[in-house]
């Protein structure tokens, strides 16, 4: 009997998840596979079928969007709907240049702080075999309104893409900038701060090569940088090459499951000139990483490790054990000494993302350690290691929502400085965070929101407390009501509860470890009076109670307190015409401080009021589309602030500011082919109030340009 | 109508068992936070007497900024990290910091502000004489619930624990004040520039630069 009998084995926990994953692996359709590449993308997008005009149609839909909600920066989205129509022209065969374009641009910018006139000319070229040029140029200059400072920028680029005259993508660009900020500090200092920098790049990738079975992508690049700048009367110069390539290559281990190996390397060659003094540096670095990628019908899933180091020969200034600059009194001989640092990281991370039906659940973690040493700085070693994991799980079935997530760090960091023969000692902080919600439709048109919070942070020193030794709790509960009765009339209702614990441990530093609870009530409602005005109206009440842990102690000076506050806003929108748009708005607030004063036997504290203030702000803005693309504005708002202060004399103070803003927009293009581009933002803002500086009480706001492309 | 709508519960087809799921799931919520179980903070030590911080309520702009003094003088975190506004926060750099450190200051908010005040405080440094506005600067009254403090010139001594020597942290900035619920929060931190040092002249760092030294390595 005992040879009958079947025999069982018992799994280990490693076994186990092996058979699961294998059965999950062969279970799941298995779709294509897509390696991911180096800076992350993925490589699967290139192959999806577009209609030639897609890009096109993408880009004007984003600049008329822009441009529909009157946003500055619809020229910027304009240009790419330039680039988007130049490449949808069809290329004439056998003829080297295709196209030639020029837009010159010219401005002003205005505010607060500094006026800005700036300049820019851009040329486009496109060349047989998809090539294509861009050379721009920019100069700017700044005026500061509030500083003694001025900034002067020239830019240029050149960049050709040599598209398919060659058989790898190749890429050239070179940049020049050039800077001086000129500052004078309030005490009269001035000084010089100038950057001339050049840069040529070249990289060279191709993608996806099959080769002995494996799908390779490599890509090889290089560059020489050549910048002189000066500060405070101190040159800092370098000259530097840099070579460096990056291959990857992917084995479809079975569908659906790719195994991709990784390695790149740099090395960087040149020399620098700090501060009087010239030495050769150099630097080199290296990369190898692994990852497996799945993806199948329910879920993705990958682990990747990555193993990287560099070695960097370098000019600096002289630095303190905490990496600060520290030159002041130090002879000039050794206020500049040559550095070589070394670091080497390791990175893990895994992360999976599963769905199914109304059920979806992610799950991130990383491992990561970083050393960082320097052989001459009193900084020495410095090491790091981070954990990190992130756990979210959502569910949704007919009318209810719930998730929850869960994330839980700890890092530390140490450092051993130079010629020291132990280590400071770790210094540890410790995260954990929950997140639960609950989602769900009570009745028609009406929508419950549960949610609540609780999050720990903890700074830990190894081996006993030191001062900043401390704990910081967070809980916080909320539930939100919202209903829409029919089409004209919506109403809130928001209940929240929020406790945050500060709690320093080591006793030298508790006497002001204390619990904040605050409890907030804001009802409000949105009604339709009629299509043409809405009132909203919200109301807010806030309580803020401070318990200091220590307060019955003779020594701790600190008595519990609270703090009220009442918020009544009413706002109303008005919009008699499609062209006119009137919004008033009403914020009246009053609040209350108080400290405890004494609590009776029966155990009730009576609290003595220290403040009462009332703040009213009354706001109009007014919008006026005078025609296609103009648009007036003008807004007011004026502040009444009351405070009173009660004691044996009560103390009043009362404070007034205001602003007044009136402007206008146009966005505008002129001729048969709308070649030439407007766009134009003006205000004039005068303010009052008590930290109203000068600069601040009248000037312009502005934003204007001219464009033109032939 | 409406009141009719308001007594129809829909939904009791075959999505029952998922919506009972999720009720149970929103019992649970709230029993949690009732019952505060999840995370507990660890016991403090109680306070040691003679070395008790004292910070001023948030009820005015100057209390805020002030804090901030009383914080670096005490090294103590906590008050730095009260100032700072949870719903909002930026700091922009001078553009002698943004040029030592380009990109390190790409959306420097709240989170990157607390990281940086630990890792100073929990550095192997003492921080001497910190002012955070010079005796000049008259203190606006604040209007609203906006306050904007321009050109109010802070500086801060840095000295290291390892080889005693001092650096010193001086810039002018406009700040931007927020009222958030009852109290004043730092919402905008922009530097403007490095000012000179009193008494000899030389040109300082703003505490940009101090932030980038920390947040670059």
């Amino acid at each position: 009997m005992t040879g009958s009998r079947p025999r069982y084995r018992r799994l280990g926990a490693l076994s186990a998840t092996a058979l699961l994953w294998a059965a999950f692996l062969a279970a799941v359709p298995a779709p294509r596979v897509s390696a991911q590449t180096d800076d992350g993308t993925d490589d699967s997008a290139e192959e999806q079928p577009r209609p030639p005009d897609a890009g096109l149609r993408a880009a004007r839909d984003m600049a008329d969007a822009a441009r529909a909600q009157g946003d500055s920066l619809a020229a910027a989205s304009w240009d790419s709907v330039a680039a988007a129509e130049q490449a949808a022209i069809p290329e004439v065969p056998g003829k080297f240049l295709q196209d030639l374009t020029f837009s010159p641009v010219g401005g002003v910018r205005a505010n607060v702080r500094q006026y800005t006139l700036y300049s820019d000319w851009t040329t486009t070229a496109r060349f047989g075999g998809s090539a294509s040029g861009t050379q721009v140029l920019n100069w700017s200059l700044e005026e500061y309104r509030k500083q003694e400072k001025t900034v002067e920028n020239r830019k240029g680029s050149l960049d050709y893409n040599f598209g398919k005259q060659l058989p790898m993508v190749t890429i050239i660009n070179s940049n020049w900038n050039w800077s001086e900020d000129r500052t004078t500090n309030t005490a009269g200092f001035s000084n010089l701060y100038k950057v001339d920098n050049k840069t040529v790049n070249l990289n060279s990738s191709q993608h996806k090569v099959n080769a002995l079975g494996l799908t390779n992508s490599v890509r090889v690049g290089g560059n020489f940088t050549d910048q002189a700048s000066l500060n405070q009367e101190q040159r800092n110069d370098f000259r530097e090459g840099t070579a460096g390539a990056n291959l990857q290559s992917g084995w479809e281990a079975r569908p659906g499951v790719a195994i991709v190996g990784r390695a790149a390397a740099t090395a960087t060659g040149g020399t620098r000139l700090l501060a009087g003094r010239s030495s050769p540096s150099s630097a080199t670095g290296d990369s190898l990483g692994v990852g497996i990628y799945v993806k199948r019908g329910i879920g993705t899933a990958f682990v990747e490790m990555t193993r990287s180091n560099f070695e960097k020969k370098y000019l600096e200034f002289r630095r303190n054990a905490n990496g600060l600059i520290d030159t002041v009194g130090v002879p000039e001989d050794q206020k500049v000494v040559s550095e070589l640092e070394t670091r080497d990281a390791l990175a893990f991370k895994l992360d999976y993302k599963l769905a199914y039906g109304g059920l979806k659940s992610e799950f991130t973690g990383t491992h990561l350690t970083d050393d960082l040493q320097l052989a001459t700085g009193l900084s020495g070693l410095k090491q790091r290691e981070a954990k990190e994991a992130n756990l979210k799980v959502g569910y949704k079935a007919g009318r209810d929502s719930v998730s929850v997530a869960w994330k839980y760090g700890l890092k530390w960091d140490d450092q051993r400085i130079q010629s020291a023969t132990v280590s400071r000692g770790r210094q540890y902080v410790q995260e954990r965070d929950l997140l639960m919600k609950w989602q769900r439709r009570l009745f028609s048109s009406t929508r419950m929101e549960l949610q609540y919070h609780e999050g720990l942070t903890q700074d830990i020193a190894q081996d006993g407390f030191n001062a900043n030794d401390k704990d910081r709790l967070t809980r916080d509960f909320s539930s939100r009501l919202d209903r829409a009765w029919r089409d004209r009339f919506r109403t809130s209702m928001v209940f929240s509860w929020r406790q945050t614990q500060d709690l320093s441990i080591r006793g030298s530093s508790s006497s002001n470890n204390n619990f904040k609870d605050s409890y907030e009530l804001a009802p409000g409602f949105n009604w339709k009076l009629a299509p043409w005005i809405d009132l909203d109206q919200s109301y807010r009440l806030y309580i803020q109670y401070t318990d200091y842990v220590y307060s019955y102690l003779a020594a701790v000076t600190r008595k519990d307190d609270y703090n009220k506050r009442g918020d009544l806003v009413t706002k109303i929108t008005c919009r008699p015409s499609s062209r006119l748009t009137v919004t008033i708005r009403h914020d009246w607030n009053r609040r209350f401080n108080a400290t405890k004063s004494t609590e009776d036997a029966a155990g009730r504290a009576f609290y003595q009021r220290d403040l009462e203030q009332d703040i009213s702000k009354i706001d109009l803005d007014v919008t006026y589309a005078a025609g296609p693309g103009i648009t007036l504005e003008a807004g007011t708002y004026r502040t009444r602030d009351e405070k009173t202060s009660p004691g044996r004399a009560n103390s009043t103070s009362r404070t007034d500011s205001g602003e007044l803003v009136v402007g206008g927009r146009v966005d505008r293009k002129f001729g048969r082919m709308q070649r030439v581009q407007v766009s134009a933002m003006v205000k004039k803002i005068n303010a009052f109030g008590p930290s109203i500086t000068a600069s601040s009480s009248d000037f312009w706001e502005a934003d204007a340009w001219l464009k033109w492309t032939f | 109508m409406a009141q009719v709508d308001v007594l129809i519960v829909a939904g009791q087809g075959p999505a029952r068992r998922a919506t009972v799921a999720c009720a149970l799931a929103g019992l649970l919520t709230c029993l949690l936070a009732g019952g505060g179980c999840l995370l507990q903070p660890r016991e403090a030590e109680p306070p040691q007497t003679g070395d008790i911080v004292v910070y001023l309520e948030q009820i005015d702009p100057a209390n805020t900024w002030d804090n901030l003094q009383t914080s670096a003088g005490a090294m103590h975190a906590p008050g730095w990290e009260a100032g700072i506004s949870s719903v909002n926060f930026l700091y922009i750099p001078d553009s002698a910091a943004e040029a030592q450190f380009p990109g390190v200051f790409d959306n420097w908010g709240r989170e990157r502000e607390i990281r940086f005040i630990n890792a100073l405080y929990n550095a192997e440094v003492t921080i001497e004489d910190a002012v955070m506005r010079n005796p000049g600067f008259v203190v606006p009254p604040s209007s609203g619930s906006v306050s904007v403090w321009e050109n109010v010139i802070y500086d801060l001594k840095v000295k290291s624990k390892v080889d005693g020597r001092t650096l010193r942290y001086r810039g002018s900035a406009i700040i931007t004040f927020t009222l958030e619920g009852n109290f004043w929060y730092i919402s905008e931190w922009r530097d403007q520039q490095g000012e000179s040092d009193p008494d000899t002249e030389q040109l300082l760092p703003t505490l940009g630069v101090l932030r980038g030294s920390f947040a670059s390595k």
